[in-house]
């Protein structure tokens, strides 16, 4: 078993023991990511903290059964998918991916032949560390992931966040590897374009 | 050989190891030659470094204790009614 594998099995025998400190541990982890994926798709954040509360106890309940199939946060997020898919459902709505408005921004930039306008430059300002430590970059990023199309912010979050693998990604939303590289790379997009208007 | 628009087509697959040796090497042939889009590949690299340490800066905030007490009593809620 793989070091990961193996945090991973006491972490959830620790859930199943009803251990404080770790069911703490998972909500610090993942909380955040499930309001802000959710309100994506409920277009609602009092509705998105209740299904994301409803998840929780899903999980704490259920945990018992959990079999390892999935990795945990795969587990996580496919009970809150199907929460929010049954409170579409139930609102007579349902999970749209649409992607209306998709122009990425980019289609511009290019002349008739496929070649830059305006070439970009790079970014010196801009270092993981620095965005971490001042939240004005911080703050900019967050509310350029939560401008994007519901699937493009799921697909962000699950895969470029909380580094799900693609397989994952595929079954919890219900589309293709192919979709899921599309997503992200126009998700990036966007995210490149907000952080581009700050230099 | 590939456009500038093309290569930003195909970034995310060139960063993220997706793609196959030849259309790499196709990429890697235009990046040497176009200063623009080896600034683009740059910065894409960097919108998903700083992406991944945005939500790792989340983590670290500390619990909400009255959200978890409110999860947990739920919890004992619905053990008590199943029983
Ligand atoms: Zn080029």
């Amino acid at each position: 078993m793989s070091r990961q594998a193996r945090d991973e099995h006491d972490l959830v025998e620790r859930l199943v023991a009803g251990e404080r400190a770790a069911f703490e541990e998972v909500y610090r982890r993942h909380n955040a990511a499930m309001l802000r994926m959710c309100a994506g798709f409920v277009r609602n954040h009092a509705t998105a903290e209740e299904l994301v509360q409803e998840t929780w106890i899903a999980v704490l309940r259920n945990i018992g059964g959990f079999e390892g199939r999935s990795s945990l946060a795969g587990w996580i997020y496919t009970i809150l998918l199907n929460k929010a898919r049954s409170r579409l459902r139930r609102d007579g709505r349902s999970v749209s991916f649409d992607e209306s408005g998709e122009d990425n921004g980019l289609q511009a930039a290019f002349d008739g032949r496929g070649r830059w306008k305006d070439m970009p430059e790079l970014w010196d300002e801009i270092t993981p560390e620095r965005v971490v430590a001042g939240r004005k970059v911080l703050e900019h990023v967050n509310a350029a992931i939560e401008a994007l199309p519901s699937a493009q912010r799921a697909v962000l979050i699950l895969r470029g966040q909380q580094g799900l693998d693609t397989a994952e990604v595929c079954a919890i939303l219900e589309i293709s590897e192919g979709n899921v590289r599309v997503l992200l790379h126009r998700a990036r997009l966007a995210v490149r374009a907000a952080l581009d208007r700050l230099q | 050989m590939l456009s500038c628009q093309e290569v930003t087509e195909r970034a995310s697959d060139l960063i993220d190891g997706n793609l196959s040796t030849w259309d790499a090497l196709q990429m890697r042939l235009h990046l040497a030659m176009c200063k623009g889009c080896d600034a683009f590949i740059g910065q894409l690299r960097m919108t998903r470094d700083v992406t991944r340490s945005v939500g790792e800066a989340e983590c670290r905030h500390d619990p909400d204790d009255v959200r978890i007490d409110a999860i947990l009593s739920q919890l004992h809620e619905a053990k008590r009614t199943d029983s």
